[in-house]
């Protein structure tokens, strides 16, 4: 199982486009995905609870996957989170 | 008698036509208790309203024309993973299956519980976003009472109707464009509601957040809108309206008069024939040039090729894209800024560093380039086999020292031998500038003009830098002051060690795209402006009513004045 605590560093912060981008990333892996923050606890696949999590910019959430593919998961989400969900700012 | 409410204007444009009132809004939903037999049959009722809203969404969006904005698409797709997303397609059975009640029961209690949560939000946009989810879940419930509202407008007569509603989802917006309302009125949403942005986008006046439009206005009657003051006028008389037609035909004929300057090119009225380039990034941008009449690309951001993804664009890659602009520039030039990267936008890990306190004074532009020289040079490579296929010329970003001018030619220079013992072709003699953006650059442009083809001054950075002041930085950014005394000295330095060295100096930030500017620009010596190319027409227009001669005199006492304030008045006197 491997855990990570990630920041939202794009402008919008979570916002539906965001999520929609996370959720279709993590659906492609087979692992478990559950996103955290505070103690909200949601499954990575599901963009409304994505979007529940409310993470303006400057949220750390803490990600924590497990499943066969989780290191290229991991990997593949830190980048994205990077990026800024490929948003200019 | 006449009556006028306001809302918020969220789409430019005025609209004159009969009010068609759509009431509807979130069904009135009840609870009923199923039998355990009925149970089963509620689920498969609910699952198949899902399907056809799913379906219903997906029809939309294969409506949407090819050349619209692709944040269309975008917002109906993301309408989409919300309705396959369990918290709407599963946990309503669920819900179903526990407490033996209707499906509609299930999904508002499911609405409820998701509106709570998004209701203690504190971030404005993020909140916003439950309306999504409500268009989303409202769609659902229509379907289960039968009420198609969306599909209903499908097949309604609404051509010249001015659409009053309560809400209007994205896929409603898609559906009226297709049949050519005249403008929309709704009672919720703000400026940022995704249908707010769609009206923008699709050019459809647009007036919100007007609350009981519904009961202040009736069905059938004659409407004006406005939709860049958010107001709305009803019950006039003959000589109002005919008042507004006059405003409306002036504004079309104001647009129209615009879009025939596309084939005539910018000069001043004493003769001075003036380059207008446009500033491109994404491929929608290419739609738009096509519309733009410009003479060329001033500035084409490649930074798309290699952070809007999973990995950076191979040689291939890039040589396509580039090729693919010259296409349509049909021997127009095309200027290619390299990557211009910095610390807040990266893709490699490796130069990603800890967080820098100063990402504009970091590693980034050309100082990220010659860091890595592979990287750089596979661009330049690209750059240079797409100069075989029409005229291209090369800019480089953030040069501040002689040291990274002759670092970056060397580099040139090897990617042009490797390519010639490769046998592949290229234009030897690519013209190689350089952006003038920071103070220290713009100080010594004498020392660069000697060297290079070609300077353009990119004014954003060039100001940030100047006046020390980040422009995003909300407490600061009202110092963002392009007519500063020693901004404009900077400009001119630039455009006078280009008239020397008899090279063309461009401009490329957004001082050039701002008509208010044009006519200070042109009086410096600005010969080259490239902006986003839906303001090229509009500075064309200022450019074609000009007398260099006058702009040049006044623009030498703009320059020499001692009382900074007067700046911003002479400036807009020169406008009147």
């Amino acid at each position: 199982m491997l855990n990570k605590d990630l920041t939202v560093v794009n402008k919008l912060g979570l916002h539906a486009r965001a999520a929609a981008k996370l959720v279709a990333l993590a659906s492609n892996f087979a692992s478990e995905i559950t996103i955290q923050k505070e103690n909200r606890k949601i499954n990575g696949k599901s963009i409304m609870g994505v979007m529940m999590l409310a993470a303006s910019q400057g949220t750390v959430v803490n990600i924590e996957i497990e499943g066969e593919d989780e290191e290229i998961a991991m990997n593949e989400i830190e980048t994205l989170f990077n990026n800024r969900f490929d948003e200019a700012e | 008698m006449a009556l006028i409410v306001s809302g918020i204007g969220v789409s430019r444009g005025i609209a004159i036509g009969n009010v068609h009132l759509l009431n509807r809004g979130a069904p009135e939903v009840f609870e009923r208790k199923l039998q355990d037999h009925e149970v089963k049959a509620e689920i498969e009722r609910f699952q198949s309203a899902v399907d056809d809203a799913a379906d219903q969404l997906r029809g939309i969006r294969d409506t949407i024309p090819e050349d619209a904005p692709k944040d269309v698409a975008a917002f109906i797709d993301s309408h989409l993973l919300m309705v396959k997303d369990s918290m709407l397609s599963k946990v309503p059975i669920e819900i179903i299956q526990e407490q033996q009640c209707n499906a509609e029961w299930a999904l508002k209690q499911q609405r409820d519980k998701l509106e709570a949560v998004f209701e203690q939000m504190e971030d404005d946009y993020l909140r916003t976003r439950l309306n999504d989810i409500e268009h989303v879940i409202n769609l659902v419930q229509q379907i289960l009472k039968d009420q198609q509202f969306t599909m209903q407008m499908k097949l309604q007569p609404l051509k010249g109707s001015i659409i009053v509603a309560d809400d209007l989802t994205p896929a409603d917006t898609v559906v009226m464009q297709n049949q050519n309302i005249a403008g929309f009125i709704t009672e919720l949403g703000g400026p940022l509601s995704h249908t707010a942005i769609l009206a923008r986008s699709l050019g459809i006046p647009a007036v919100v957040g007007i609350q009981s439009a519904r009961t202040l206005l009736q069905q059938e009657e004659q409407l004006v809108l406005d939709g860049s003051s958010g107001m709305v006028l009803a019950g006039m008389d003959e000589a109002t309206i005919k008042e507004y037609r006059h405003i409306q035909r002036e504004q079309k004929d104001a647009q129209r008069k615009l879009g025939s300057l596309k084939n005539i090119s910018a000069k001043t009225k004493d003769g001075k024939r003036i380059s207008l380039q446009a500033n491109i990034e994404l491929s929608e941008d290419i739609s738009a040039l096509k519309k733009s009449g410009a003479d060329g690309v001033g500035l084409y951001r490649t930074e798309f090729l290699y952070i809007d993804r999973e990995t950076p664009a191979d040689e291939a890659e890039q040589l396509n894209a580039y090729r693919k602009i010259i296409r349509v520039l049909k021997g127009k030039p095309l200027t290619i800024r390299t990557l211009d990267l910095g610390a807040e936008k990266e893709f490699d890990p490796e130069y990603q560093g800890p967080l820098t306190q100063n990402p504009a004074l970091g590693l980034r532009a050309i100082r990220r380039s010659l860091k890595d020289t592979d990287l750089f040079k596979q661009q330049l490579r690209a750059i240079l086999r797409a100069s075989a296929s029409g005229p291209v010329r090369i800019l480089l970003p953030m040069i501040t020292s002689d040291i990274e001018l002759a670092q970056s030619l060397t580099i040139l220079d090897q990617a042009k031998s490797e390519l010639e013992e490769e046998g592949k072709e290229f234009d030897a003699d690519i013209p190689v500038g350089a952006m003038i953006e920071v103070p220290a650059a713009a100080i010594s442009a004498n020392i660069f003009a000697k060297k290079l083809d070609f300077l353009s001054i990119g004014t954003n950075d060039l100001i940030q830098y100047t006046l020390a002041i980040d422009r995003i930085d909300d407490q600061v950014n009202y110092l963002y002051d392009p007519l500063h005394p020693s901004v404009l000295k900077l400009i001119n330095l630039t455009l006078q060690a280009g008239r020397r060295a008899d090279i063309p100096v461009a401009m490329c930030g957004e001082m050039a795209g701002d008509t208010r500017y044009t006519r200070l620009l042109l009086g410096l010596g600005l010969q080259e402006f490239s902006a986003h190319p839906s303001n090229l027409l509009e500075i064309k227009q200022i450019i074609n009513k000009s007398k260099l001669a006058y702009l040049e005199k006044q623009a030498k006492k703009i320059l020499s004045t001692t009382v900074p304030n007067k700046i911003g008045p002479m400036v807009d006197a020169l406008n009147e």
